[in-house]
């Protein structure tokens, strides 16, 4: 059984009416596997592991088949056994360490309250475990840290506290959102073997949400394309960036920087992806898809297996390569 | 070609008040910067944060005054200009900022937003000032209709756009670019790199390229200057730099960079820790405590900003690498 | 399955977003449409206003004119009450409802010019102060931390005292109480859009400083002065309620609602009529006017916050 099962996810913001931030997703992470969602601003990437954690409030309201955790029903929780499971089984490392950390609190303190809530430690033995884990994110002298207040320290030792504290519980699952973007190369660099590191002394499943494909490629096993609320393509990394099989895919990889070397100009896809008002009633692609035929604009295409992912595609690419 | 920008030594210090009782200490956020550069040419400064470029940014557009060293823009003296050669001046160097949200005066119509700088600088009339906004706004890619429309009804793309074009219309002669495209999509990163390109090769402008992208960088850059705790690494032609870069910290920051599609057999040089504190920098050369290969000589002395083949290195052991 | 060819076709031209947002006015209404308490509120200050406007043409009596047949006679729906006075007389004789229409008037008109009174000095206070940190920042934000730390009634009731009662000194005294709270939120807005990109884009297009003052600036701050004004526009009625009540401020027989209070005050238990009614209206209006300033900062606040 899969450590993670989502079907048919939707999340509305609003009535039943309105459009959704991510339609009718299915997804699947088993222990122990790095997956990485793949995806553009409004592409529900992030919202997709909110509503698995419960953070969405009203007016927005998921549906869903199946969410379940661990064999947990996600959808059927209250409030408190939501939070018996959030924070403990499944953590979150968020973009931007500077907001993630609450002001006001030391580092210490933050970390012994996960401690204290979700392990029941306290006092000296939280402190100790507090200090253990700052050691194992690499902070140095972690002894003096502990006492130290979020506006102390920087981007990337905030982030390394982030860290500390998702892992405090000992998370099957731990999410990871954007949690480099805000960070230097080099620094990223390091909080990228950081996680893999953990992620692999653990056996912890480790989503890792971002938008920067050559991350994804040097990090994740599979990984999961989404476009305007939908996962388009899912695959193995690195058959999917050398043979893509769905046009939004190629269309990604042609336009990051490494692949026009030499070239005047970054290939291009025409137009944005498709807001509030103009939603298509076929492929959400197909008015910026190179390849478009007419049934491509009046029906929507299932999420089939090709020859080496599963595609969203009528038409699906580079089909002969085995 | 005509060198437009000559920047001799560029320092620029600020006191930081460090509480009521102890002095004041002196950060030296930019410690020593030159080069030269030509119309139609890009400069592409790199770094990670601390290390100058955004006071390298004000100082070239203006906005502060460095503390020495000599700045010229298209022949001219900064320091000590007159009235109406720094009316001039203003004209001739502006500015592209990092964030599409925030660069845009959110109570201004786009349209307006774009005709004052000719409202400020020029003697046009209204009817003319509105044709050259309209002609611009059609160069970007913006319809005539967006004229009367608000920033917040256009996406990040489309906000970056205005800003590149609201820069464009006094035709400086140099575009100071702070991280443009940081914020936007893959795709739409493209996009806008595109019209960069094409606005330069237009207007024969010359550009400061600021990015952490290196992917980026590597497609429009002419020249590369890698910078670090405010002084110059290394300088040089892209495509040196990019094939063999000679300063351990350009080689540390391109092996960070992750790529799409990764060498095994490149190996990763990580390098520990952070940069150090500005406020307390460490002697001799700034790099050496991260540094693989530093030895005593570094930890003593400053290595001089000299010339190496192509480019110029601040490194003593810059010949082992070429 | 053989891989398509890109076809030639070019795709259909998405729909242009911006195209479809209303234009702003059309957005800020529906906003503040929302909350209906701001609605509610508004539509209240519009009878006010309509009364005041049309005044003589709405009282059925004259205000001043005395009916010494019907001194103290209660509302139509009491025992004794007639139609011919509504809301019935006061201790004169005077249709206590045609005096509450022209105290309209009054009410508004002393909101309105103090409201103006302090906001354009306490804007160009506060431009002066943020612009200038150094130079003129403290010395201005000491006058108004001075002016803060004494009551604002008492220094009103001082005010009034040494300029004497009447209606053009309460409205100077109720402005110069009101300039600290204008002078502090514009320099405290300055300051924050100050740091912002798109002023130092300005800065770069060359505008000089009265620009980058008033056409740059300036616009980004007025959403929390606009909410202010409306919540010293119900306490400036308030205050001049409360100097009339004190027989500082508009002088009888002018028909003010604060000094119809006051002048009613021994009439609570016989006639309780001609003290709760003119408190009644104040006590409306100002809820009014605050149901419509909450309104104002709901609507006008989220949509700053969009476009940060």
């Amino acid at each position: 059984m899969s450590l993670l099962q989502i079907n048919n996810l939707n999340v509305r913001f609003g009535d039943a009416n309105a459009v959704p931030v991510v339609d009718g997703l299915d997804l699947t992470v088993e222990a122990g596997e790095i997956l990485a969602i793949v995806g553009e601003s409004g592409s529900g990437k992030s919202v997709t592991m909110m509503a698995l954690m419960g953070l969405i409030d009203a007016p927005g309201r998921i549906t869903a088949d199946a969410l379940t955790f661990d064999g947990t029903d996600m959808l059927k929780l209250s409030g408190r056994q939501r939070r018996k499971v959030v924070g403990k089984d499944i953590a979150m490392v968020f973009q931007d360490p500077m907001t993630a950390l609450n002001p006001s609190y030391t580092v210490g303190y933050q970390i012994e309250e996960v401690l204290r809530q979700h392990l029941g430690l306290k006092g000296k033995a939280a402190r100790q475990r507090a200090l253990e884990l700052l050691k194992k994110v690499e902070i140095p002298a972690a002894e003096s840290r502990l006492d130290a207040y979020p506006h102390q320290l920087s981007g990337g030792m905030s982030q390394r506290v982030a860290i500390a504290m998702a892992i405090a519980g000992e998370p099957k699952l731990l999410i990871a959102d954007e949690p480099t973007t805000a960070l230097d190369v080099t620094i990223q660099a390091q909080i990228m073997e950081l996680l893999v590191n953990l992620q692999k002394e653990r056996n912890m499943a480790l989503i890792l949400i971002t938008h920067d494909l050559a991350v994804v490629a040097e990090t994740a096993r599979r990984v999961c394309v989404m476009y305007a609320g939908q996962a388009v393509e899912v695959g193995q990394v690195p058959e999917l960036f050398d043979v893509p099989a769905h046009p939004y895919s190629e269309a990604l990889l042609a336009a990051i920087p490494e692949h026009s070397i030499g070239a005047e100009r970054l290939a291009t896809l025409p137009g944005i992806v498709p807001g509030r008002y103009d939603r298509p009633a076929g492929c959400l692609l197909s008015p910026r898809c190179p390849y478009v035929q007419d049934n491509c604009r009046h029906q929507r295409p299932p999420l089939d297996p090709q020859a080496n992912s599963l595609a969203r595609c009528f038409y699906p690419l580079n089909q002969e390569v085995a | 070609m005509a060198v437009v920008l000559s920047a001799r030594e560029l320092t620029r210090h600020y006191e930081v008040s460090r509480g009521l009782f102890k002095g004041h200490a002196l950060v030296r956020a930019l410690n020593g910067v030159s080069f030269e550069l030509e119309a139609g040419q890009t400069l592409a400064v790199v770094g990670e944060s601390g290390c100058g470029k955004s006071t390298l940014a004000r100082a070239l557009t203006l906005i502060e005054e460095p503390s020495s060293g000599s700045l010229q823009i298209a022949g001219t003296e900064v320091k000590g200009a007159s009235k109406t050669e720094r009316k001039q001046l203003r004209r001739d160097v502006q500015m592209v900022f990092q964030s599409p949200y925030a660069s845009l005066n959110p109570r201004q119509k786009i349209g307006d937003q774009l005709a004052e700088p000719l409202l400020i600088n020029t003697s046009l009339s209204k009817a003319e000032r509105r044709e050259k906004v309209q002609k611009m706004m059609e160069q970007v890619g913006l319809r005539p209709e967006h004229y009367q429309r608000y920033p917040h009804m256009f996406s990040g793309g489309q906000r970056q756009r205005i800003a590149l074009a609201r820069a464009m219309m006094l035709q400086p002669k140099v575009l100071v670019a702070d991280e443009p495209t940081s914020a936007l999509d893959v795709s739409i990163q493209a996009q806008v790199l595109n019209l960069f390109m094409d606005l330069q090769k237009e207007f024969n402008t010359a550009y400061v390229f600021i990015s952490h992208n290196l992917a980026v960088v590597r497609h429009v850059a002419d020249q590369v200057l890698v910078m670090y705790l405010g002084r110059p690494a290394e300088m040089g032609p892209k495509e040196d730099i990019y094939e063999k870069p000679l300063h351990p910290y350009t080689q540390a920051l391109l092996s960070a960079t992750p790529a799409i599609h990764p060498d095994p057999l490149k190996p990763k040089i990580r390098i520990a820790g952070e940069l150090p504190n500005p406020l307390n920098p460490p002697d001799g050369c700034a790099f050496h405590k991260r540094c693989p290969y530093a030895t005593e000589r570094c930890a003593k002395e400053v290595p001089a900003f000299r010339q190496v083949g192509t480019r110029q290195v601040a490194c003593h052991y810059a010949e082992q690498f070429l | 399955m053989t891989s398509p060819i890109p076809n030639s076709v070019t795709p259909a031209s998405p729909v242009d977003q911006s195209l479809l947002y209303p234009s702003p006015y059309k957005e800020f209404w529906q906003a503040f449409a929302r909350n209906k308490g701001a609605v509610m509120g508004l539509a209240f200050m519009c009878l006010v206003v309509f009364c005041a406007l049309f005044a003589p043409w709405v009282a059925p009596h004259d205000p001043s004119e005395q009916y010494r047949d019907f001194l103290l006679t209660p509302p139509v729906w009491l025992e004794g009450g007639s139609w011919q006075f509504i809301l019935g007389t006061d201790e004169l004789g005077r249709d206590l409802l045609s005096r509450l229409i022209q105290g309209a008037r009054l009410s508004l008109l002393i909101g309105l010019s103090s409201v103006v009174m302090s906001l354009i000095p306490g804007i160009l206070l506060g431009l002066l102060a943020g612009f200038f940190p150094q130079l003129l920042g403290p010395s201005i934000m000491r006058l108004m931390d001075v002016m803060l730390a004494l009551p604002s009634l008492l220094l009103a009731v001082a005010i009034v005292a040494i300029l004497g009662p009447g209606l053009i000194n309460t409205v100077i005294a109720i402005a110069i109480v009101s300039l600290p709270s204008y002078v502090r939120l514009t320099r405290a807005a300055v300051m924050g859009e100050l740091n912002r990109d798109y002023v130092t884009a300005a800065r770069l297009a060359g505008a000089g400083l009265p620009r980058l003052m008033f056409v740059t600036v300036l616009p980004n701050c007025m959403a929390p002065l606009i909410v202010q004004a409306t919540l010293s526009f119900s306490s400036a009625i308030l205050d001049a309620a409360a100097l009339g009540f004190l027989g500082l401020g508009v002088q009888p027989p002018t028909p003010e609602w604060g000094t119809m209070l006051a002048s009613a005050r021994d009439y609570i238990e016989r006639a309780w009529w001609v003290v709760s009614l003119p408190g009644l209206t104040i006590l409306l209006s100002v809820l009014a006017i605050n149901l419509m300033g909450d309104g104002l900062r709901d609507a006008l606040d989220p949509k700053l916050k969009n476009a940060a």
